[in-house]
């Protein structure tokens, strides 16, 4: 198990570097540049380009950059908010974009595995139908369109809450955007430990178990739901990634300061270093999480801790 | 059981971790604190490095320079109580009146001399270092720029500390109106100094001057405050206690926060207009922008033949876009200077005749046909394919939409076709030259035709038709460096003479002046709109209690 969470470990590392060098190729490819405003001379174009070092071949600046990374600077802001140190604005905006996600993978997988075992356990009734209804809907109906009702009910015309996120009402003004963030994650969770749960059930351990006397909340519990948890974590964990680094269209009904705003602000005004940073902290989330989720299968299911001890 | 719990952990945990973010000092919520909707967030609080409308807009609420605005937008004293200006039209020299930065430290004439030079300092690399160089035609500025010369020769000298005195290479009329203009405004250089990288990235790191204070800002801030700086030199005419701008980049969100009370004053976009025109508090107000088509008459052999450029300009139905596509109260344009925005010796706006070039710019569409016909036959062709490039917002698209057909309703044979690029690729094509029509905008720098005018002489960068006439150059050089800089009647004569040259020659379509739709609630008064440098100024605006 060491040895092989060690390797993940140094995999991980070199994919990484792989995707830094590909989206340093990658920015060279964006149309335009962060600097070809209508009102620029080209001599001060050339006066930008270097001042930011963004006259030098890719190959010196994706050292540069490395050796600068491993320092912890991420280089500067070209355009969306000049010259500020990049860590200095996710500084502020990641805990935000986590925190919102987090609630809302949350919230999102709370409710999606009570719909789902409600589903599973009184199938082909009218709850199956109601859970299946529900989760149709959120799966197939985007997050901002639930944004804006919601916003639009509960801030407009009842005012339960605020419309515009603010630091000042945290948790009234997060509830809004958490909730229309979840309902992807709540769909997809309560699908699948529906299906799930069906599967296990009718399975013959679990008849065994069943016929050992087993009372109907431990054989759920322990039996059931343990295994069928594996294959809804899979599908959780992208959820996870994709909440926490924000998004853009919730982001932008809500006034939300996030990173997934902050990224598409970058890639629209060509602000190289931001997309670069951004996107690299993104994999580095996505390649955490996925390491993560390995190791939970090995706690989750003994069969898997054990088959790799035998490695 | 154990996994539910952990689930229930996770999710204790997420909660805390979104408590546990830092929730900043509220700034006092009175009742005639204005709540100010913007829609883009700041860049750049370093007045030397802004280049946008909205990180303008900020400076200036906390920052003065030599001149500030009055409500028609002529420059009239700030921080300069008066000022001298030599029989040569050369020297202008200023005298400051008695004002304080927020940290106590007055402000002197070393600080215009200080932010003047990071102007121009090829370090800093200041996008509007232009505005010294070119357009303000301070002496040495293009040579500092261009590094042929060291900062300190910039021809701007502190006499004493409440005298700057300011060399120009050629008498500028139009100077007094740049000393609003935030490249312009002072830096004190010990505090300056003392931030190093992150001068203007937090309220601790910005000095007030001007008739507000900062004290809620982090970089590209979604919302933030000021509150009314009680030391201001002027500080009896500001009446409100404090601004608190919010950015809102959706619309209907904008409209609903508007209708319930969390703003006063908010943009409504073309589509919401019906909903709210009626209402007492809309209202649209000119934003200074001109739209227009640029053909690439040096590329594209069909478009440099001049009746070809004729029946395609004469062929837009330039009211039916602003009425039937728009609706923002955007002004169809047939001038190749916009409306309300530069104001001559009489006082009058230089573009309010629209009628002035009517001979060759105008909605016909027999004369359009009969220039068509000719410009077909000269070509000997009987069919033509252009391609227009626009961007990809909403406004463009569809202004790009209706011309398309308009065009090829009206002029047999021709097929446009559209390409929407993001608006960084559409400019570099443009500059590039490759492209055929393109359909984009130019802001005023200054309050002078020349800002527009400027552009079309030989081997400008915005040139982008590449059109070139010598008489046209002569004309542009005799208003800026020439004989008539110092005789501004018939300087502004004769810029009329040089813009005939562009209409005649259809070197662009002109669309229209834009406007921007908005409401502003009706217990707010006083606040100033200008097309120019400081889009809204609040220093008369008074909110009274409902």
């Amino acid at each position: 198990m060491k040895k092989y969470t060690l390797k993940r470990i140094l995999t991980s590392f070199l994919t990484l570097l792989a995707i830094l060098f590909i989206l340093f190729l990658l920015m060279q490819l964006m149309p335009g540049s962060p600097f070809n405003d209508e009102k620029l001379s080209s001599d001060q174009r050339e006066l930008l380009y270097a001042k930011y070092g963004l006259d030098q071949p890719v190959i010196v600046q994706f050292f540069k950059y490395v050796v600068n990374m491993l320092k912890g600077d991420l280089g500067v802001s070209y355009k969306i908010s000049k010259n500020t140190p990049i860590s200095q604005l996710i500084q502020t905006r990641l805990p935000i974009s986590i925190g919102i996600g987090g609630a809302a993978v949350s919230i999102g997988a709370l409710l999606g595995l009570l719909l789902g075992l409600l589903a599973a356990l009184k199938h082909d009734t009218i709850w199956d139908s109601l859970a299946t209804i529900i989760s149709v809907i959120g799966v197939s109906v985007p997050s901002y369109v639930f944004a804006l009702a919601l916003s639009y009910y509960f801030g407009f015309r009842l005012r339960w809450f605020p419309m515009l996120f603010s630091t000042k009402t945290l948790i009234s003004s997060s509830i809004l955007p958490s909730i229309s963030l979840s309902m992807f994650t709540m769909a997809s969770i309560a699908r699948f430990t529906r299906s799930e749960m069906m599967e296990v059930m009718g399975s013959d351990y679990m008849l065994l178990a069943e016929s050992k006397g087993l009372s109907s909340s431990a054989l759920i519990f322990r039996h059931a739901l343990r295994n069928a948890l594996i294959p809804i974590i899979t599908v959780l964990a992208p959820l996870v990634v994709d909440l926490m680094t924000g998004s853009l269209v919730v982001e932008k009904i809500f006034s939300i300061p996030g990173v997934g705003s902050l990224l598409v602000n970058a890639i629209q005004s060509n602000d190289y270093n931001v997309v670069i940073a951004l996107s690299f902290i993104y994999s580095a989330l996505y390649i955490g999480i996925m390491l993560v989720v390995d190791i939970l299968y090995g706690i989750i299911d003994p069969r898997i801790r054990l088959a790799k001890k035998g490695d | 059981m154990k996994k539910m719990k952990a689930l229930l952990s996770i999710a204790t945990a997420s909660v805390m971790l979104m408590s546990s973010i830092s929730i900043p000092a509220s700034a006092e919520t009175g009742t005639s604190v204005l709540n100010v909707m913007i829609e883009t967030q700041v860049e750049s609080l370093d007045p030397q490095q802004a280049t946008d409308g909205t990180s303008f807009e900020v400076i200036a609420d906390y920052t003065d320079g030599l001149m500030q605005m009055d409500e028609s937008g002529a420059a009239v004293e700030a921080l300069a109580e008066s000022y001298d200006l030599s029989d040569d039209g050369l020297t202008y020299t200023f005298h400051l009146r008695e004002a304080y930065w927020s940290n106590g430290t007055q402000v002197t004439a070393a600080d215009f001399v200080y932010a003047w030079q990071r102007a121009v300092d090829p370090d800093i690399a200041s996008e509007y270092a232009y505005m010294l160089s070119d357009i303000g035609q301070i002496v040495n500025a293009a040579e500092i720029i261009a590094g042929e010369m060291d900062k300190s020769e910039l021809g701007v000298t502190a006499v004493d500390d409440l005298t700057l005195e300011v060399q120009l290479v050629v008498p500028v009329s139009y100077f007094l109106s740049l000393m609003y203009f935030p490249t312009f405004y002072p830096v004190n250089q010990e505090f300056c100094e003392s931030c190093g990288d992150t001068f203007g990235t937090s309220p601790d790191t910005v000095l007030s001057n001007g008739a507000f204070i900062l004290t809620d800002y982090e970089p590209a801030a979604t919302s933030f405050e000021l509150v009314k700086n009680e030391d201001y030199w002027d500080a009896d005419r500001v009446s409100l206690a404090g601004l608190n701008y919010q950015v809102i980049q959706d619309s209907q969100q904008a409209l609903m926060s508007y209708q319930v009370g969390d703003l006063d004053i908010t943009l409504v976009n073309g589509d919401q207009v019906e909903q709210v025109e009626e209402d007492e508090e809309f209202s649209s107000i000119g934003a200074g922008y001109l739209w227009y088509v640029s053909p690439n008459i040096d590329a594209v052999p069909e478009l440099a033949n001049l009746n070809i450029r004729m029946a395609m300009t004469m062929a837009i139905d330039r009211e039916s876009i602003t009425a039937d596509v728009l609706k923002d109260g955007s002004k169809a344009t047939y001038t190749a200077v916009p409306m309300d925005f530069a104001a001559g010796p009489d006082g009058s706006d230089y573009a309010e005749d629209q009628t002035r070039y009517s001979d060759v710019c105008t909605y016909d569409l027999e004369l359009a046909a009969e220039y068509w016909q000719a410009g077909l036959e000269e070509l000997g062709i009987s069919e033509l394919t252009l391609d227009m490039v626009v961007d990809a917002d909403d406004a463009p698209q569809k202004v790009a939409q209706v011309l398309k057909e308009q065009w090829e309703t009206a002029l047999p044979g021709l097929t446009v076709n559209l390409t929407v690029e993001p608006k960084k690729q559409r400019v570099q094509d443009m500059q590039d030259g490759n492209f055929e029509l393109g359909l984009t905008r130019w802001g005023p720098d200054y309050a002078d035709p020349m800002t527009y005018l400027g552009m079309w002489v030989t081997d400008n960068s915005n040139n982008y038709g590449l059109w070139s006439n010598e008489e046209y150059d002569a004309i542009i050089a005799e208003c800026t460096t020439g004989d008539l800089c110092t005789d501004a009647e018939a300087r502004w004569e004769r810029l009329y003479d040089a813009e005939a040259l562009v209409m005649a020659d259809a070197v662009i379509f002109p669309l229209y002046t834009q406007c921007n739709a908005q409401m502003i609630s009706s217990s707010v008064t006083g606040i100033e709109f200008h097309a120019v440098a400081l889009n809204r100024v609040y220093k008369n605006t008074v909110k009274t209690e409902d």
